[in-house]
């Protein structure tokens, strides 16, 4: 390889991961995304409700006795007129039952409440009514062993769905694909706008303190970009393989944990997740593929935001033009958005073979599973779209890093292309 | 005459405007030639084009003997004028990482790096930051950067803007050094004084055309127009009386502080000056007598504003 160019890469690419700020988020991120995914259950944990006291003021008298109380919700049968339990404040609520309840709930049934109730209690109570009331108006069919009856037609179930496109028949589990999809996409998305906006702020950082001229009357401007694009995207892919190392450790470790829920779980859909998940083939595919997209989709764009970055004099200027770089990438995430929920459409396909949007599109239907024939043509056009645009954008670059003052328009950067 | 550097009819177009027009220079191995003009001239154009930083339109640049091509630009050092250094980086590793893009192996760069670092005295920044130095440090800084693989060529653009008159000094002995040891400098400056102190020869560039070319000191004889100064004491119509047969333009200045009076008289442009020295120490009692050279900003405000009125700067007649 050039010598200049490992020169060029290796300062771009020291300089940064030796930053305290790349050692802080690539440590804090995944210890981030690990708290955001247990961040639910801890917040049920320490929100779990105080015992709340309800007064129930039944005009049916046969509502009350089937309501059952449980650790969060306390019903209390109470024959007092409600303006008085209003100023009663050992009970949180006034629950009021109208006699005309079982015919009307609706209209029949308020729940006067001292500040507002929490979710659950009020779905709870209200999925208590809805019980009482139904076996009420059941009874009054007078029909023997109606519930009996009823748990036997009850046919609730989840529906399998199994692979046949795959060499053997494997339970897959949609549900987890749409997940596995949207994160991955998420993260190419992320990648792909921060480090191509840290190529062009450097470039027009470099600009603007007057290095590029000492350092292309050493090397050839189209060295030094291609030096600064290569550097910043290993700095990129040493974050991401640090992510899936301690990522992939934690579920390493977590892995046995898993395959024995899904084992035990009578959920089909739940048991096929996680025996997915557990599938180290399957995941070390997935990253493979999140690399080499990643790696596409970000030399692709980052030759656009090396252009832009040349073209202005600070990053103000940078932003209007960007969007020319922008834009795209959001429409890739918003069509692999339509992707994820019909990922077998025409749509899907065109959108995962334009290099635009190929690589976040292909990031939301890779876990449902694409035939391979489709990754290798989307690949080889992501490359030589990748090959041809840097080759565009260096001849604007060569010309954009000494335009000083005003600037450009779009066209005039067109031009620039053109130049001897 | 030897040259390291030629450039011949060099015009380059922008979209807007001709930033250089039918130019061409030649520097003399071994001299320091000054590249002058007013801002916008197009100075740096040419320079980036030495640097083959941007290719002319049309002309040819030769180095050392041959066309310049891009592998030349190893044997050339170049201090621009906005220095342009790394700010967030330390300053031997960026010394380092230049020198090195330079071609220099790493320990040879460190070891060269040191000593030069000990030659400026400033041995001590090494692991400073460069947003943690003053501008004339970082120039320092960058000064070593340029020199350091001892190039064959050094272009210094305004090496001494931001720099006290002791670090100035200290630029100048070194730069006066690297000529000695065979460099050849091209040095664009504004700052006039430094030319007559250091070029040897000098380009002006006014409007993307080369107006003056020569050595200095021919140039300031040149312009000089053969006018001679006398301080004296005495009589100083006695000293009129005889001058101004001999000269024209006779001029008398004040007194100064010791009582030397002055006075000016200029004579044809190839006449002989020892009448005129004769009858002046006939006349009074000479102080000091001495040949006035136009200095070298007042050749330069003369060649562009006649070049701007499209008058041939080279038929100007200073005083």
């Amino acid at each position: 390889m050039n010598h200049s160019l490992k020169l060029i890469i290796a300062r771009e690419y020291l300089t940064r991961v030796k930053r305290k700020s790349f050692i802080i988020t690539t440590i804090l991120v995944p210890l981030l995304m690990i708290a955001i995914s247990l961040a639910p259950a801890a917040v049920m944990l320490l929100s779990s409700p105080e015992n709340r006291n309800i007064a129930v003021v039944d005009q049916t008298r046969i509502i009350a006795p089937r309501l059952d109380s449980n650790d969060e919700v306390k019903f209390v049968s109470v024959d007092a007129p409600l303006d008085s339990l209003r100023a009663d404040t050992d009970f949180d609520a006034i629950l009021v039952i109208d006699a005309n309840a079982v015919k009307n709930p609706a209209d029949a049934i308020r729940l006067y409440s001292r500040g507002a109730p929490a979710m659950q209690t009020g779905a709870y109570i209200n999925s208590q009514l809805e019980d009482a009331i139904e076996d009420i108006r059941l009874e009054e069919y007078n029909i023997d062993n109606i519930k009996q009856i009823l748990a036997s037609v009850n046919a609730d179930f989840e529906l399998a769905t199994i692979r046949i496109d795959k060499e053997e028949d494997t339970a897959t589990s949609v549900g987890l694909s749409y997940v596995i999809g949207l994160t991955l996409d998420m993260m190419l998305y992320m990648f792909i706008l921060i480090y191509g906006q840290m190529v062009m702020n450097s470039i027009i950082e470099e600009k603007n303190n007057r290095v590029l001229e000492i350092v292309v009357s050493s090397v050839k401007p189209t060295w030094l970009m291609l030096g600064k694009i290569s550097g910043i995207g290993l700095v990129a892919i040493t974050q991401i393989l640090i992510w899936a190392v301690l990522i992939g450790s934690c579920s390493l470790w977590s892995m046995p944990l898993l395959g024995d829920l899904g084992a035990s779980s009578e959920s089909t859909e739940i048991a096929a997740a996680m025996s997915q998940l557990s599938d180290t083939g399957f995941i070390a595919g997935l990253f493979l593929y999140l690399l080499l997209f990643f790696i596409g989709g970000y030399l692709f764009y980052s030759a656009i935001y090396a252009a832009i970055g040349s073209a202005v004099d600070n990053v103000q200027d940078a932003s209007q033009l960007s969007t020319i770089a922008t834009m795209p990438v959001i429409i890739g995430i918003i069509s692999s958005m339509a992707v994820l929920s019909n990922p077998g459409s025409t749509l899907a396909f065109w959108v995962s073979v334009i290099p635009f949007t190929s690589p976040m599109a292909m990031m939301s239907r890779l876990p449902y599973g694409v035939p391979t024939w489709e990754i290798i043509l989307s690949l080889v056009v992501l490359y030589i779209s990748f090959a041809f645009l840097i080759w565009l954008c260096a001849k604007i670059y060569r010309v954009g890093i000494f335009m000083y003052g005003k600037k450009p328009t779009l066209i005039e950067i067109i031009r620039w292309a053109r130049y001897k | 005459m030897d040259y390291i550097l030629t450039a011949e009819n060099i015009t380059k177009d922008y979209t807007k405007h001709r930033a250089l027009d039918d130019v061409s220079i030649a520097v003399p191995r071994g001299s320091v030639y000054g590249l002058l003009g007013p801002n916008g001239a197009g100075k740096t154009t040419l320079i980036r084009i030495i640097n083959h930083i941007t290719a002319p339109d049309r002309g040819l640049v030769t180095f050392d003997g041959h066309q310049l091509t891009a592998a030349d630009v190893a044997q050339i050092g170049y201090l621009p004028e906005e220095r342009g250094l790394y700010k967030k980086m330390k300053v031997g590793e960026q010394a380092l990482f230049f020198a090195r893009l330079k071609g220099l192996g790493k320990r040879e760069a460190e070891a060269s790096l040191r000593q030069w670092f000990e030659r400026l005295e400033i041995s001590e920044w090494w692991d400073k930051k460069i947003e943690e130095l003053s501008k004339g440090m970082a120039q320092k800084v960058q000064f070593i950067v340029t020199v350091l693989h001892r190039p064959k060529l050094l272009i210094f653009d305004e090496p001494f803007s931001g720099f006290d008159p002791i670090n100035a000094g200290i630029l100048k002995r070194e730069i006066l050094k690297l000529r000695d040891e065979g460099a050849t400098v091209i040095f664009s400056t504004h700052n006039m004084a430094s030319v007559e102190e250091l070029c040897d020869e000098i380009s002006l560039i006014n409007r993307s055309r080369n107006i003056l070319t020569g050595p200095v000191g021919a140039l300031r004889e040149q312009f000089g127009g053969n006018v001679y100064e006398i301080t004296f004491a005495g009589s100083p119509d006695a000293l009129r009386a005889s001058a101004e047969n001999i000269g024209q333009d006779f001029k008398l200045g004040g007194v100064d502080d010791r009582g030397y009076a002055t006075a000016t008289i200029s004579l044809g442009s190839a006449a002989d000056v020892r009448p005129l020295l004769a009858a002046a120490n006939e006349a009074v009692h000479i102080n000091s007598f001495r040949h006035v050279l136009p200095s070298m900003d007042d050749i330069f405000v003369a060649a562009v504003q006649a070049s701007n009125t499209d008058n041939d700067p080279s038929e100007i007649q200073l005083q």
